[in-house]
């Protein structure tokens, strides 16, 4: 009798544990309720999501806002797409830019935030912005939250011992175009007998492709990479640059590039406005010694999030309230002060709270003006599934260029055969 | 055996044969019972995913969207992917690369700690652990600005005895040889120590009589030590070969430039490192999957060989 009831008891636990395996992931029963007065939020981490969630809170006492900082931007997004397959999602969750085609691909799993008044909002937004999430079928599945304005980030006290000029309006005279910048560097490295940029792949190849109206796809969708003018230029750019000899060949955020900025071992930097705290935590003792002018071709951006809201979500409302307080233009203005973020609605691009913003640690810099105005000129172009994926074969051609490995001739023959294996096009 | 059983059961008064048949059945179940737990969870975390892989790799499958079946497309596609087979020889280059030395040094290493002179012996025994106990995470990152090209220990060194920098990370040996130097760091205090148990139920006896025949160190090493081992050395090259063939957390880490395909021209991309590229950076599920499958089949048909292999190597007569 004993036995039978722990072999009972066995069994039970047993099944009962295969069950919760099996069906956990579509019950999801586990945290919140409907009740309209709580919210869970994915976000993801050096963005000081806490801080924006407190400062809601302090207008809107009787809202709980229960945030998860998943990851960074790349792991958030990756965790979003197990949520979505899995089926157990958050109510509100930030999208990077760079993550954001592959969701807008697949609208329908999202709330389609036209239904909850972003028809109405819409309007406030860069159209450039507003138009990266919009599906096909015209749903709206996420509102930007900021913008990755672009500007170069020199070394002032390095290019006085170039003997090039120091003050930032006369720097940002000496490369209104690409080939001029090209140009300033060759006699930046004359001169010291060191590298000018940080590498050619993301300061050159990733800025002059987005200064264009049409990138790797054409209005329709279909696929013109091969032969974009802007692309081809963007990359001739690029391996130009290479050629000189005046790239530090320091990939982006690696132990080497961190290093050398340290050092000084390159003078100038494409920073978009959310580069500019990583410079600053990466090179503390170099404050005061870097300048920011505005970059070749006058425009660009790098960057920028997106606050969506799950199809599968609880509690749809409380999210779309927290958007709708946060995102107003008046919401980023404030929030531009805090945290530096800058804003992705034009209406707040002459507020004397942005146009007097300056960063001690960039030379006193009207960091506000320069970035927003580099804003103004960009076009929407299409981002389609495969843009990620174009970009970053296009990027490691150039890259193994730079490394000494490719061969310029062949890179772009090169990169075009390696994107067409990837995408099976 | 019947009968051997039966006298016990002859001074019981005839159990009713509903309950007999009861309690039959229940005793027929519980040992069962008792070990369902871990194949239940063993089905639910490792079964039912293995077979759940074969069946997504036979289809376009996009985790947000659409599952189209495209049949065996994804393992066509994947036997004409110059990707795949240059991932499949960076793996094969890299488990060569550190597996290889990596037993070789704990074996000597295992030997030397055995030595019944040794001073200090718990130390070192517990030392060599320490590499095993570090997040490989953080293992990476030093090992990454250690063979740092501009910046690097390494290449200070080298630059101070007159050579050029080397590019580790962007070359394709370089990158194998750091990735197999971070695997080999990590592993091989594990592996001695596997080792080393196994000697330490070698008799001490056997050791002083060869040593009183006449047999020095390495005499010892080769017939006593190395017949003693054999069953832990394929033991651990069954198991070096399996996790050698899904190294990931080192390529993804140390170029941070070009992660997920470990730099510019995938010159130190692994298999698990495309799996991870095409499942989730670029959400082919599908595609992933096949890699999965490809990758299944490699590390069986390996392990299975390896273990042939290493079974058959009798000791040396002496």
């Amino acid at each position: 009798m004993k036995l039978r009831n722990v072999s009972a008891v066995v069994f039970a636990a047993t099944a009962a544990l295969s069950m919760a395996a099996c069906s956990g992931s579509s019950s999801g029963t586990s945290s919140g309720g409907s009740d309209g007065k709580s919210f869970e939020f994915w976000s993801f981490t050096g963005i000081d999501a806490k801080g924006s969630a407190a400062e809601y809170k302090a207008k809107r006492p009787d809202i709980q806002i229960k945030l998860t900082e998943v990851g960074n931007a790349q792991e958030t997004a990756q965790a979003l797409t197990t949520a979505l397959a899995g089926g157990k999602v958050p109510d509100l969750v930030l999208i990077q830019g760079d993550d954001l085609p592959k969701f807008v691909q697949q609208p329908q799993n999202f709330v389609d935030l036209r239904t909850m008044g972003a028809d109405k909002i819409k309007g406030d937004y860069l159209d450039w912005v507003i138009s990266q999430p919009t599906a096909k079928d015209g749903s709206i599945i996420g509102i930007p939250t900021d913008v990755g304005g672009m500007a170069i980030a020199y070394r002032a006290d390095l290019f006085k011992k170039a003997g090039l000029p120091t003050d930032r309006e006369e720097v940002s005279k000496l490369w209104p175009t690409w080939d001029a910048f090209i140009e300033t560097g060759k006699k930046y490295t004359a001169a010291t007998g060191k590298a000018f940029v940080d590498n050619a792949g993301g300061s050159i190849y990733s800025q002059v492709v987005n200064q264009g109206q049409e990138k790797y796809y054409d209005p329709a969708g279909n696929l013109v990479y091969e032969r974009s003018p802007q692309v081809k230029s963007a990359f001739d750019l690029a391996l130009k640059a290479v050629a000189a000899g005046i790239t530090a060949k320091q990939s982006t955020f690696t132990e080497g590039w961190s290093a050398a900025m340290k050092k000084g071992d390159f003078a100038v930097i494409a920073a978009p406005v959310w580069m500019l705290g990583s410079i600053r935590d990466n090179a503390p003792d170099t404050t005061g010694n870097w300048d920011i002018a505005t970059i070749p071709g006058g425009s660009g951006n790098w960057g920028g999030s997106f606050l969506a809201i799950p199809k599968g979500a609880k509690n749809p409302k409380a999210a779309w309230d927290y958007i709708a307080a946060t995102q107003s233009p008046q919401g980023q203005l404030d929030h531009f002060s805090k945290a530096r973020s800058l804003p992705a609605t034009p209406s707040v691009y002459k507020d004397p709270k942005l146009t007097s913003a300056k960063d001690e640690f960039f030379s006193g810099a009207p960091i506000g003006t320069i970035y927003t105005d580099s804003l103004l000129g960009l076009k929407p172009f299409l981002i389609g599934p495969d843009s990620t994926t174009i970009g970053i074969e296009f990027t490691n051609a150039i890259t193994n260029v730079e490394q000494g490995k490719g061969d310029p001739a062949k890179a772009w023959d090169a990169a075009v055969t390696n994107i067409k294996n990837a995408i099976g096009g | 055996m019947t009968t051997s059983i039966t006298p016990t059961k002859a001074g019981l008064p005839p159990a009713p044969p509903v309950e007999a048949a009861r309690r039959g059945f229940t005793e027929i179940i519980a040992p069962y019972a008792y070990i369902a737990p871990f194949f239940v969870l063993f089905a639910v975390f490792g079964l039912i995913p293995l077979l759940f892989t074969f069946y997504v790799a036979l289809f376009d499958w996009n985790p947000i969207g659409e599952h189209v079946f495209v049949g065996m497309d994804n393992f066509s596609r994947l036997v004409g992917d110059v990707r795949f087979w240059n991932a499949a020889r960076n793996t094969v280059s890299i488990w060569l690369l550190s597996t290889v030395p990596q037993l070789l040094i704990a074996l000597v290493l295992a030997h030397m700690l055995n030595h019944v002179r040794l001073r200090l012996a718990v130390f070192f025994r517990m030392t060599m652990l320490v590499p095993y106990i570090t997040s490989v995470a953080a293992t990476a990152i030093v090992f990454a600005q250690m063979f740092d090209r501009d910046y690097g220990l390494l290449n200070w060194l080298l630059s101070l005895v007159g050579f050029e920098h080397i590019d580790f990370i962007q070359s394709v040996t370089g990158s194998h040889v750091l990735i197999a130097v971070m695997v080999t760091w990590r592993w091989f205090g594990y592996t001695a120590l596997l080792y080393l148990a196994s000697l330490q139920a070698v008799p001490r006896a056997i050791y002083e009589a060869a040593a009183v025949d006449g047999a020095g160190g390495v005499r010892q090493f080769l017939h006593i030590s190395l017949p003693a081992l054999r069953p832990v050395i394929v033991f651990t090259i069954v198991t070096s070969t399996i996790g050698g063939l899904q190294i990931f957390t080192e390529p993804l880490l140390i170029n941070r430039g070009a992660a997920s395909t470990c730099g510019p021209i995938r010159q130190c991309q692994t298999l698990t490192l495309f799996l991870f590229e095409q499942g989730f950076t670029q959400f082919k599920f599908g595609y992933a999957a096949a890699i999965g499958v490809a990758l299944f089949v490699m590390v069986v048909a390996l392990a299975g060989l390896n273990y042939f292999l290493s079974t058959r190597i009798r000791p040396v007569k002496g």
